[in-house]
């Protein structure tokens, strides 16, 4: 099994990965908008200030200011919150960004761009304009881009060293404060578009992304108890996924539900029905994620119980489709 | 003066620049105003101002950020050979490898350039990235004024005094013409100096067609510590060719029949010729 055993928290994920990162590479350059603090890049911005680049709360030049860094030969890492850095600057990360490297490009490897947004979809207490419930499906849409939703930190961990050694653009959702452990990092190795297989079982397949692995993971103990059989695949990667396994996981259930939190449109239920409907006969697919409406605030807990997403509603609603 | 070519030489390959711009922009049309108007700052730049390195290329790194103005660097790089004219005068053709508006990558051009505003930041982020790494390298950036209604210019501008890049030169093409006319008329951008040394940059405002003042603000801007410099260049479209003024109006992109090409060619060969004469005599 790749999950760990009795659940612990690490506080500060990106503090110990970003430190981590910077004092093994000396050519990472981890930047910020203003959020260091809040995207908890405090030990980088600290002690090794060298490696620290702030451009001020300005989001556009943020990410191309670390086009131009790239161009220059380290690697950017920007960090803000993920509204601010896809939806604010959505043209500066595809052009500046992302148009430097792979097909349709002048450069079959170019430079090394990296974008992490932190507090995704409802993870934001602050209602519509802190929540970022589209970024996915953005950053889904440029050609070449590698879109990452890792579960907690140690996927987090792996897909920022992963995409280090990578040409082009990555964009990752980044988690910040009290962040599940629930992989174990000693059998757990991120392979960019790989999925994994949390919970093997029959019936219904549960595709789940991000915080959604977590929900999933939740809803999953509830219907093991109401003997609902299902399994669990973790998709840290959108873009780009393995299709194959994928395909071969939906195939191989009666159905199929997706769980992100995102839209339930543009992200991983359009991805996974994508995959499903180029083939044709698959199983059905029902979407679950953030409707198409605006989000309330507040903690995460709350927001969740307001949209039907809080563990209990989630198996209820899971063990429906069967019916 | 970094590279000791004479005045009169810049001025010759000047001219030729022009000639090359027209001979790639008569083919299809294009945005030849701005390449003959901006042929002395493209000769003082590549043929003096950068330096060469050992492959061929440039030590220095410059960075267009308006995808228009690439055909001054098509210009240039016919003259220092590479690029062939014949390769030139696919511009604006279907398929050609010679993109109008470049991307990243392409021989010549740092960043993708059609998405104006985008070029001072990423210039910036370039010279603090070579600075941090203990390069001697300068980076330029050229744009436009229209360019300066984009908010993206002015937080460039205030990250790159912040942090003090005195490796980075903004050259300003201040044509007073965009899209849909003059810039004065459409949002006024004056007065752009001021502005940029409220930012905290060193300015030096320019005709951009005088050769002596070109070199003499070039080495202003190398010799100026602790803050970027800001070359404004009052370009006007089509200056350097007296016969094609009437096509000011006009000129923002230029259509294959809008001009007298060969009236505008005969006009540059005389003037080279003259001046050549001067060099030579």
């Amino acid at each position: 099994m790749l999950l760990t055993g009795p659940r612990s928290f690490d506080p500060a994920p990106f503090d110990d990965i970003s430190y981590d990162l910077c004092t093994r590479r000396d050519d990472v350059v981890i930047m910020s908008a203003d959020l260091s603090k809040y995207c908890q890049v405090v030990r980088v911005k600290n002690e090794l200030p060298r490696q620290h680049l702030d451009v001020g709360m300005a989001e556009q030049n943020l990410l191309s200011v670390a086009a131009g860094v790239a161009k220059g030969g380290l690697i950017p890492v920007a960090t803000c919150f993920a509204c601010y850095i896809t939806r604010r600057a959505y043209d500066q990360m595809m052009i500046c960004m992302g148009t430097g490297s792979g097909p349709g490009t002048n450069q079959k490897t170019g430079p090394t761009n990296i974008a992490i947004g932190f507090t995704p979809g409802i993870s934001n207490p602050a209602r519509i304009h802190h929540q970022a419930a589209e970024d996915l499906g953005m950053v889904r849409a440029i050609p070449n881009a590698r879109v990452i939703d890792p579960v907690d930190s140690t996927d987090f961990r792996a897909a920022l060293d992963a995409a280090v050694d990578l040409p082009g653009l990555t964009y990752i959702r980044g988690h910040r404060g009290d962040t599940p452990r629930i992989l174990d990092p000693e059998k757990f190795t991120f392979e960019l578009g790989k999925t994994y297989k949390l919970k093997q079982g029959k019936g219904i397949g549960i595709i789940a992304t991000g915080h959604g692995t977590q929900w999933a993971l939740e809803a999953s103990d509830i219907l093991t108890d109401r003997g609902v059989e299902h399994s669990v695949l973790h998709v840290p990667t959108i873009k780009p996924v393995n299709e194959s396994e994928i395909a071969e996981f939906a195939f191989a259930h009666n159905q199929i539900v997706t769980i992100e939190n995102h839209q339930i449109v543009t992200g991983l239920g359009s991805l996974a029905s994508e995959i499903v409907s180029d083939i044709g006969g698959g199983p059905r697919i029902t979407r679950l994620g953030l409707p198409n409406r605006w989000a309330p605030g507040g903690t995460m807990d709350f927001i969740r119980g307001q949209l039907g997403l809080d563990a209990e509603t989630l198996a209820t609603r899971i063990a429906g489709v069967a019916k | 003066m970094r590279r000791n070519q004479s005045i009169l030489d810049l001025e010759i390959i000047a001219v030729k620049i022009r000639r090359n711009v027209l001979e790639i922009c008569r083919q299809r049309g294009g945005y030849a105003a701005q390449g003959v108007a901006l042929a002395d700052v493209t000769a003082a730049l590549y043929f003096d101002e950068m330096r060469p390195d050992s492959e061929g290329w440039f030590h220095d790194r410059f960075v267009l950020s308006n995808g228009h103005d690439a055909i001054m660097t098509y210009g240039a790089l016919a003259e220092t050979g590479h690029y062939t004219i014949e390769q030139l005068r696919t511009y604006n053709e279907d398929g050609s490898q010679v993109d109008q508006s470049p991307i990243e990558g392409q021989l010549g051009f740092e960043i993708t350039a059609g998405s104006l505003g985008q070029g001072p930041s990423q210039a910036a982020g370039l010279a603090w990235a070579l600075r941090q790494q203990g390069s001697d390298k300068r980076v330029y950036c050229l744009f436009s004024d229209g360019e300066l209604q984009e908010g993206n210019v002015w937080e460039a501008a205030m990250f790159a005094a912040h942090q003090k890049l005195d490796n980075l030169c903004f050259i300003v093409d201040n044509n007073d013409m965009q899209a849909s006319g003059r810039a004065v008329d459409v949002l006024g951008v004056e007065p752009v100096p001021e502005k940029f040394e409220a930012f905290g940059c060193k300015t030096r405002r320019i005709t951009g067609t005088d050769m002596a003042e070109l070199l003499d603000t070039f080495d202003e801007a190398r010799a100026t510590k602790g803050q970027p410099y800001v070359m404004i260049c009052d370009t006007r479209l089509w200056d350097g060719i007296d016969c094609l003024q009437q096509a000011l109006p006009m000129a923002h992109y230029t259509a294959k029949a809008a001009v007298d090409w060969d009236e505008g060619l005969a006009e540059i060969t005389a003037t080279l010729s003259a001046l050549e004469a001067r060099r030579d005599g």
